[in-house]
This record gives C-alpha cells, sequence and structure tokens, in this order.
C-alpha cells in the first residue's frame, strides 16, 4: 500500500480512561475481529493484563478501513504501555507514529498522566486528537472536559470529538477523522532500510519477534539484518503484520508497521529503540532516540525452599527472554540463603515480575523490601553505585552519599491542595509550582467554560525516589480520596545524609531487613519498623527482641513475648487422627515462613518497611 | 467367661448420644430431641456389644467408660440393661473401672442409687463452672447450687470415685472467678477433676458468635494464667497432676483415660465412637498387625441403629478387611509404624508420667532418639521436653505450649512414614 493510504497512530490516555475498550471497537467497526471472537481487552494478550485493565507490553493491530472518499486505508494502531515504569516503551511507541488519539475519561476529566503524555507526543511532533470517551455515562460532564482540553492544551472546541467506547458512538467519525487529520507517513523507500524497534517479543518458534514501524527502504522475509546498537546480526525467518494476530507478508515498506522474526534467542538482542537495517547495504545512521533501559529499583528475591535457587534462576532467565528491562544476578543472604537480586524499572515493573514468577512458575517466593540505586563517592573520589543497603560502606571509606530525585507532577482538585503538600513535605520533597488549571478560564469568561467551584490544580515538585517508593502512590490516593493522579519523570542525584538502618532480630542482624534512610527520619523509621515486626513475627516458643541499630548503635527496641499457651485442652480416644491431622496441618503454615536463626519469619516482615503509616 | 492371668488390657467406650439440650461450644456427635430413639438405640447397642464380644473372643475389660452425649439421661433401665449385655459379652475383670458421665440436673440421689447398683462404680459429673452467670453462657441448665447438689447426691449413692467437669477461659471470664470456681470444687472434695480450656470449635453456635463479634474472643494470656491457677490450687488441694488437664488423688487417675493416653487398645460403640486395635496379645487380635487399625461408627444415629440392629459378626478373623465390611463403620484407617510412633508420643507426652523409653523401645524396636531425633534435640534444646528417670516428660514450661511439641513429632513421624 502506498503511503499516502497508511496512518499510524497509538492512543494515549490516564489508566481506565477506556483505551483498551475503544481500540476493542475499533477492531470491531473495521472488521478486523469479528464481534462474535471478540473480547475484552482483545490487545491485552497478558492475564496480569487484562486483570489489571492495564498494558504493559506494546501491541500493534492493522486495520482496513473505507474512507469518505471511497479508498481504502491501511490504519495501524500502536497501544501503548500506560503506566509510568515503561515510559520509554512508550516514547518509542509514540516514535513509531504520525498521530495521537488522546482519550479523556468524560467523567474524570485530564489526570496527570494525560498530561505526561501530551507532552511526550507533543515532543515527537505527533498530531493529536483529542476524545472525550465514555459519554454514555450519566455523570460524563462533556462540557467541564472540553474546556479542561482548551485550558490545558488550547484545543478548539471544534477540534474535540465525543465518544463511547464502550457502546460504539462517535467511533466511525473518529477513524474519518484520523484519515482527515493524521499526516501520511514521510516515507522514503529507496532509502536503505531503517525500522524502529518499538517493542519485542520471544516466541518458542520463531525467536524473538521485533515489532517495527519502517521509515525508510523496505525488509523482506529473506534479508539478514543487523541491529545497530546492539550491532547483533539475524537472518529473517518472516515479515509479517498483525490482523490483530500475525499474518506473513512478503515485504514491509516504508511507512508499514508490523513484524519482524529474527530466530534470535533473546530480547537483550533485540532492544526496543533500537534501529534495524540491512546487513549489507545498511544505513549509516540509527534512528534517533536509542537508550539502553537502567533499572531504577533492586530488591532481592528468594525462594521460600532454599532448594528452589535452582528453578528460581530458570524462571528468571524464561522472563529475561521476554523482558530486556529485567536483569537479576545471583547474590547470598546470610538470613535468607542464595537468591537474586533484581533490577526493574519501577514497582509496577517488580510486581508483575514477582506475580508471573509466582503464578506462571509456582515460585514461592520471600522479596525483600526495594531499593533505588545509590551513588556513593569514595574517598578517593571513585564512584560505586549501590542498590543494596548492606553494600554501603562503613563511615570513614567515602565522601558523600547522593540518591535520585524524581520531578513528580500531581494533578488534584484544589480541595486536596492542602493534604498534597503535607504528603510533599513528609517526603522530603521540595515543590516547584502549583498551577490552577481552570482558573484562568473562569477569568476570562470564555463561553466555552464552566465556571468551576473545585478548580484543579497541577502541583510540581522533585521527591526522593525512594521516598515514593515506600507508600507514596497508596497514601496521595488516600489522601485524596482517590481523585489525585501522579506522573514522574527521573531527575538529577543529590547528596543527602543518609544512613544505613540495621534490624537485629533476636540479636542477629538480617541483612534483608536494612535499608538506607535520610538521617532525620532514621530514629522515627527504626522505632516504626521495629512496631511492625512486633506484630508481624508470631510469638516463638522464647522472647525474641527485634532491634533498630545505626551503625551498630541500638535506637529502637522491641520484644516479641514469648508464646503463652498453646496446648489443645482435650484429647481423647475419640479424636486421635483428628488431633493429629490437626497438628499437621499447623505445621503446614510454617513452611511459608523463612527461618532466622531459630526464629520463624512471615514473608510480610521483609517488606514491612513499604507499608510504614507515619 | 474368666480372662486369662496375664489378660491384655482392654477399655470399652460406650457412645450415648442423647441430650437435653445442645450446649453451643460442643461439636460432639450429640443431639436433642431425638428421646423417641432412645428403646431402638439401646437395643442396637445391646446387638453391637453382643456382637463384638462373640467376634473378639469374649477378652476381659479393664475399664468400661458411658461417655456423650448425656448418658445420665438415657433412663436408668436402659444403663443397667447395657452394662448386663456387656457382662454377659466381656469379661469384665474384677475392680474394672466402670464411668458414667452425668449431667447434675439428672444427678437426684435415688436414680444415682440406682445408678450406681446397676454396676457403675466412677461418675464424673458435667459442672463446667460454679457460677450462675457462666453457666448460663455455657448455655447449662443447671446453676451453681444443683451441681453441688448433684455431687452431694452421688457421695450419698455410694460413689466413692467422682469427678468434675470444669472449664476455663470462657468469654468475658475472669481469673477471679475461674479462682473461685476451683475453690468451690476442691470444697467439694472430689477424688479427680477434668479441666478444660475452652476451645472454640468451628461450626458451633459459640464460634460464630465470636467470629461475628458478637461473643469476645476468650484472652490466651487470660487462659495460660488461669491454667497455671489450676495447676497449683489443684495441687496444694492434695490433686496430683497426671494429664494436660487432668487432676487425682492417689490412685484415682482415670484408667480408661491412661489407655488413650499410653496408645493401648481399645473398642468403642455407639455412633461417631472411635476405637483402637491392634495385636496386644489377645488372640483373636492376632491377625491384626503390631499397629493394628484405628476405626470409627457411624454418626448419625438413625444409620447406625438401621446398620447395627441386625448385625452378625463375622466369622473370618479380625483384620482391617474384615473391619471394613462391617455395616455400621464409617472409616477403618491402617496405622502405620511412623503413624503409631508420632501418636504414642502425642497422647503419651500429655501424661505427667511422660514416654517411658525403655517401654517405647520395646514396642517400636528403637529408642525415642532414634526415631525422632530431630524433634527430640528441637525440644529439649527449647526447654519443653526433659528426661526423668528414663521417661521424656513436659517440663512445666513445655506442658502450656504442648502442641510445640507435640506437632514437631506428629511432622517428623508423618516425614518419616
Amino acid at each position: 500500500m502506498d503511503a499516502a493510504h497508511i496512518r499510524n497512530f497509538c492512543i494515549i490516555a490516564h489508566i481506565d480512561h477506556g483505551k483498551s475498550t475503544l481500540a476493542d471497537r475499533m477492531l470491531e467497526i473495521t472488521g478486523t475481529v469479528a464481534a462474535r471472537d471478540m473480547q475484552e481487552q482483545l490487545l491485552d494478550s497478558n492475564p496480569i493484563e487484562r486483570e489489571r485493565g492495564i498494558t504493559i507490553k506494546a501491541q500493534a493491530v492493522r486495520m482496513a478501513f473505507t474512507h469518505t472518499d471511497g479508498d481504502e486505508y491501511e490504519l495501524n494502531l500502536i497501544d501503548t504501555p500506560g503506566h509510568v515504569d515503561f515510559g520509554y516503551e512508550v516514547s518509542r511507541s509514540l516514535a513509531a507514529c504520525e498521530g495521537a488519539v488522546l482519550v479523556v475519561d468524560a467523567t474524570q476529566g485530564i489526570q496527570a498522566q494525560t498530561l505526561a503524555n501530551v507532552y511526550l507526543a507533543l515532543e515527537h511532533d505527533l498530531t493529536i486528537i483529542p476524545v472525550v470517551n465514555k459519554i454514555d455515562l450519566p455523570q460524563s460532564d462533556q462540557e467541564r472536559v472540553k474546556a479542561e482540553l482548551k485550558q490545558a492544551f488550547g484545543f478548539k472546541p471544534e477540534e474535540v470529538l465525543y465518544v463511547s467506547g464502550k457502546v460504539g458512538t462517535g467511533v466511525k467519525e473518529l477513524l474519518h477523522e484520523i484519515i482527515n487529520r493524521v499526516q501520511q507517513p514521510a516515507a522514503r523507500p529507496d532509502k536503505p532500510l531503517r525500522a524502529l524497534i518499538f517493542d519485542s517479543k520471544y516466541d518458542s518458534y520463531k525467536g524473538v519477534m521485533a515489532y517495527v514501524r519502517v521509515f525508510d527502504g523496505v525488509v523482506r522475509g529473506t534479508d539478514r539484518i543487523r541491529m545497530m546498537a546492539t550491532n547483533s546480526m539475524a537472518d529473517v525467518l518472516e515479515v509479517g503484520v498483525f490482523r490483530p494476530t500475525m499474518a506473513k507478508v512478503d515485504e514491509l515498506a516504508a511507512g508499514e508497521v508490523g513484524y519482524i522474526a529474527t530466530g534470535l534467542k533473546s530480547v537483550g538482542e533485540c532492544r526496543v529503540g533500537d534501529t534495524i537495517t540491512l546487513y549489507r547495504g545498511g544505513a549509516d545512521e540509527a534512528l534517533p532516540g536509542y537508550g539502553a533501559r537502567k533499572p531504577m529499583v533492586f530488591a532481592g528475591m528468594y525462594p521460600s525452599e532454599g532448594n528452589e535457587f535452582h528453578e528460581l534462576r530458570e524462571a528468571l532467565e524464561r522472563l529475561q527472554m521476554n523482558d530486556a528491562s529485567l536483569v537479576f544476578e545471583p547474590e547470598q543472604s546470610a538470613a535468607l540463603g542464595p537468591g537474586f537480586r533484581c533490577g526493574f524499572l519501577g514497582l509496577l515493573h517488580m510486581e508483575i515480575v514477582q506475580e508471573r514468577l509466582e503464578r506462571e512458575f509456582g515460585m514461592d517466593l520471600v522479596v525483600t523490601a526495594p531499593s533505588v540505586v545509590y551513588r556513593v563517592v569514595m574517598n578517593d573520589n571513585s564512584v560505586r553505585e549501590i542498590a543494596r543497603p548492606t553494600d554501603l560502606p562503613s563511615g570513614g571509606e567515602y565522601q558523600r552519599v547522593e540518591e535520585p530525585w524524581l520531578r513528580i507532577s500531581i494533578l488534584t482538585p484544589s480541595r486536596f491542595l492542602g493534604p498534597m503538600m503535607d504528603l510533599i513535605s513528609s517526603k522530603r520533597g521540595e515543590f516547584k509550582k502549583t498551577e490552577y488549571l481552570d482558573s484562568a478560564v473562569v477569568k476570562q469568561g470564555d463561553p466555552d467554560s464552566l465556571p468551576s467551584s473545585d478548580p484543579r490544580v497541577l502541583l510540581e515538585a522533585d521527591v526522593p525516589m525512594s521516598e515514593v517508593l515506600v507508600d507514596f502512590y497508596d497514601q496521595l490516593k488516600t489522601r485524596s480520596r482517590g481523585y489525585a493522579s501522579l506522573d514522574y519523570t527521573v531527575g538529577e542525584y543529590r547528596e543527602a545524609p543518609l544512613v544505613r538502618l540495621d534490624v537485629l532480630v533476636n540479636n542477629q542482624p538480617v541483612d534483608a531487613l536494612s535499608l538506607i534512610t535520610h538521617k532525620d527520619n532514621a530514629f522515627s523509621q527504626g522505632r516504626t519498623l521495629v512496631e511492625r515486626l512486633r506484630t508481624l513475627i508470631p510469638r516463638q516458643l522464647f522472647e525474641v527482641p527485634i532491634q533498630a541499630a545505626i551503625g551498630g548503635r541500638i535506637i529502637a527496641r522491641e520484644t516479641i513475648k514469648s508464646m503463652g499457651k498453646n496446648v489443645l485442652a482435650k484429647c481423647y480416644g475419640g479424636d486421635v487422627t483428628r488431633k493429629r491431622k490437626l497438628l499437621e496441618k499447623q505445621a503446614e503454615g510454617k513452611k511459608r515462613m523463612k527461618r532466622i536463626g531459630r526464629v520463624e519469619v512471615p514473608q510480610e516482615a521483609f517488606l514491612a518497611v513499604l507499608k510504614m503509616d507515619k | 467367661m474368666p480372662a486369662g492371668p496375664a489378660a491384655p488390657p482392654l477399655g470399652l467406650y460406650v457412645h450415648i448420644p442423647f441430650c437435653e439440650t445442645k450446649c453451643p461450644y460442643c461439636d460432639f456427635n450429640t443431639y436433642a430431641a431425638i428421646e423417641s430413639l432412645m428403646p431402638s438405640y439401646t437395643r442396637a447397642l445391646e446387638r453391637e456389644i453382643a456382637g463384638w464380644g462373640a467376634w473378639l473372643g469374649g477378652p476381659a475389660l479393664t475399664s468400661i467408660f458411658f461417655g456423650g452425649g448425656t448418658p445420665s439421661y438415657l433412663p436408668t433401665r436402659d444403663l443397667a440393661r447395657l452394662l448386663r449385655a456387656i457382662d454377659a459379652a466381656f469379661a469384665v475383670a474384677p475392680g474394672a473401672e466402670v464411668t458414667l458421665e452425668a449431667n447434675p440436673r439428672d444427678c437426684e440421689r435415688e436414680r444415682l442409687r440406682a445408678i450406681r447398683r446397676a454396676g457403675f462404680n466412677r461418675i464424673s459429673i458435667g459442672v463446667q463452672s460454679l457460677d450462675d452467670q457462666e453457666l448460663r453462657l455455657l448455655g447449662r441448665r443447671h446453676d451453681a447450687a444443683g451441681a453441688i447438689a448433684a455431687v452431694d447426691a452421688a457421695r450419698v449413692a455410694g460413689f466413692d470415685n467422682l469427678s468434675l467437669d470444669l472449664m476455663f477461659g470462657l468469654p468475658n471470664q475472669f481469673v477471679a472467678s475461674w479462682e473461685h470456681t476451683l475453690a468451690e470444687a476442691v470444697a467439694l472434695a472430689p477424688d479427680h477433676v477434668s479441666a478444660y480450656a475452652l476451645t472454640l470449635e468451628g461450626g458451633t453456635p459459640m464460634e460464630a458468635d465470636v467470629r461475628r463479634g458478637r461473643l469476645a474472643e476468650p484472652d490466651g494470656e487470660i487462659a495460660a494464667e488461669m491454667y497455671r491457677l489450676a495447676i497449683d490450687l489443684l495441687a496444694g488441694a492434695g490433686l496430683a497432676q497426671y494429664e494436660i488437664s487432668n487432676w487425682a488423688r492417689p490412685g484415682r487417675a482415670s484408667r480408661h483415660n491412661l489407655a488413650y493416653w499410653r496408645n493401648e487398645a481399645w473398642l468403642g460403640v455407639g455412633p461417631g465412637a472411635h476405637a483402637h486395635l491392634f495385636d496386644n496379645g489377645m488372640a483373636s487380635l492376632g491377625a491384626l498387625g503390631a499397629n493394628g487399625a484405628r476405626f470409627a461408627v457411624v454418626k448419625p444415629p438413625r444409620d447406625y441403629i438401621r446398620a447395627a440392629a441386625a448385625w452378625e459378626p463375622p466369622a473370618a478373623p479380625v483384620t482391617r478387611a474384615s473391619l471394613a465390611a462391617v455395616p455400621f463403620l464409617d472409616t477403618v484407617e491402617a496405622v502405620s509404624d511412623a503413624t503409631a510412633m508420632g501418636e504414642t508420643m502425642m497422647m503419651g507426652l500429655r501424661l505427667n508420667e511422660g514416654v517411658s523409653d525403655a517401654a517405647f523401645a520395646a514396642r517400636f524396636g528403637k529408642p525415642i532418639a532414634q526415631a525422632f531425633p530431630e524433634a527430640l534435640t528441637e525440644c529439649l534444646d527449647y526447654g519443653l521436653l526433659c528426661w526423668v528417670d528414663g521417661s521424656l516428660r513436659l517440663t512445666d514450661r513445655g506442658r502450656m505450649v504442648g502442641n510445640e511439641a507435640f506437632r514437631r513429632f506428629v511432622v517428623e513421624a508423618a516425614m518419616a512414614g
């Protein structure tokens, strides 16, 4: 198909604003998927994606649609991940498109992620089509959302479309508008091949499948290709398009979206953001924007049963085949035995990996509290990056420690501004600016806007990343009764007076419970942590002291009293078997605990630091 | 039929599933408002007793225990008939302990006199508490005065072996009120006391009330304190503790219950009753093997009556297979070596006398340390158990947290088995 009849677009939306449902309707209306084959969130193929209603992996689908001019057009929808953890993947998906459908929930209006996504789309010079979704709901407030779109981004009222992804209203019109407004891809078929990898996935038959957008040249099913950043080479097994299942074609030409089956063994050789060119007569310069992803968050993962170490390694290797951003290396914890230090893009990424290990591989895991990557500037000016509290060198060996900060933006109804500011202060944050989203509209008396008694505020602040890891999002939702939304970008490293807080269980230091914390918070954190551990660790046969220490000095102590009474009063001939089975069952419960010395510690205890209410 | 000189011990448990009302904490196989079944029930039980006597070759019985339910609620003539049936089918050893569990409401003097005359020589009275408010909470229909009168009546009727059942760790119960109950009970000069911490069993109304917050959950710490108080107070009154929940004057420990804790053989008749038979030297049990079988009778009384009323014991020897064919038996379970060893520890450690290493080795062919290397080491390290005169016993501390010790043995046995 010639480039003039191709449109490449994505849908950007805040979580739950109906992106996947809208995509489902498009597939149905264009006849790409027959209504009887339709299932909800069709593009989200992973069960965890369906359950959580989020998109983790990018997906693509080609749809054929007859326009008002009577011609058939090829519409390539690239579905993007919907979570800040996967911001880089989002940016690569956007780079593969010329247009973006901006979906805003008619009942909720613009959210923090909407803002972030729009700015990202603008950075990539995408044509944005603003769409107000869920107009079928009685509580929808189209007028207000329209005013917000104008105020926040300058969209003219006549540009805004109104749809219901759920019942299908306006979706056909939207498809026509995509053809009208989104530019055709700038295609240079005569130049050497350059194809952007916007996602990749491992397939056990065809190796790594690279999801690509071809910018220049043509790729055929017989070509030998080269990945320009990793410099790996592959013989193409086949090329094809998504309808939405993979369908083989002879070639993918400039402007098109599809897949290349590479036969490679690991997605690490075929990374998102890399450029594919031909092995012979390839391009000299890669497409812009490649950056290797670095994990932001590290945590230890240990099998509950020490002898499952090899199974865990195998499971992690299997996951890594499909997830280049997951890194891991073996580590030995004095308390937990052999396990792996794993790096993740963010907390959601970590949760997903943990869930997949448990669900798909049947692993029973102990996961330690996540840590960010600290930079330690040593006395000889060398810099060490550490992602494990116990790696922090002792006091005299280094000049300073630096921690990563995040630039966060919170969008909240103004009545929760106070609580939001309190939250940021309590997390050592620094305010950057506050901006009223619709106050200007009210001042101007614009006829398209409605005055609002509770305008929404955009709050920007810098917050240490480690503070955001600890219940920040939960607090944000709690303190705003669910109304505030959050987005962030990674900021700079800053020096901070950080100390290591150690925890001793039964007088034995437990490396897996150590954490790095700000000096000023160390005392209160130590106290909270030992209190929580006291409630989480069940009574043992003996008294168990739980202590928090900084540099060998005990700063907090709690004692778990020894078990008072545990005996079945009555046991006669009638029920010997029953009593025996009862005791056997009690023992089953103990299996889910990790033994530290003589103390049986449940898995939740290792995450206690994440759930410290202040 | 006379018993041989070295007749191996065998106890007989007789289940009486009738109650005037069902107590809210009770999950036993007992029923209210089925009194109309009493005559046919008695006949079925006579039949079952006769059948077993014939099948086992009329062995000697060292103890008989009528439990329930409320055995005293059964008409005295029926109780007497059942004892006669037992006498006819078995060789009741001279001086055998014959116990009847009784509700204080049934303990009026003439009735107890008749019961005593019928052959019962031990009475266990379900006093539970001597605080009227607690008795109401427990759904008991007697009051403290009634319980005291029942004890008097039993003494007058000629029971010189008398036990009281008490309960502690009740919702909202104070230590002071438990102390009062204990003191009053001791003043009644019983020969034996059983004191149980209330266990909230799933499916009982009381458990549901606690789960739904309508009733305070009993406090484990307070129950522990009450238990320590019972140990001190009863010992001070000359009642020596001989099992986790049982105290007795010298020579008055319940012989029948000791058989359970010593993992000996016993037979159980009536719906829901359990039995444990093995080759204990009795000729008729030779085919069962050293560890034998545990089995239980079906629970619903009507099913039981139907199946037992026409029972003819088989001609085949007693084996697991022939037991499994008995129409009123519900489950017949083989006992493995490992299970038998685990159960011997689980039950035997409940006794203050503990488990004799020599007796254990004689029965299972290896000493305790060899059968349970890990459990033993751990329990000794934690101070739950100690060796006294060649027997393994719970320490005072271990008695408070007995499950911790029992569990280790049972689990090690399960892994070995």
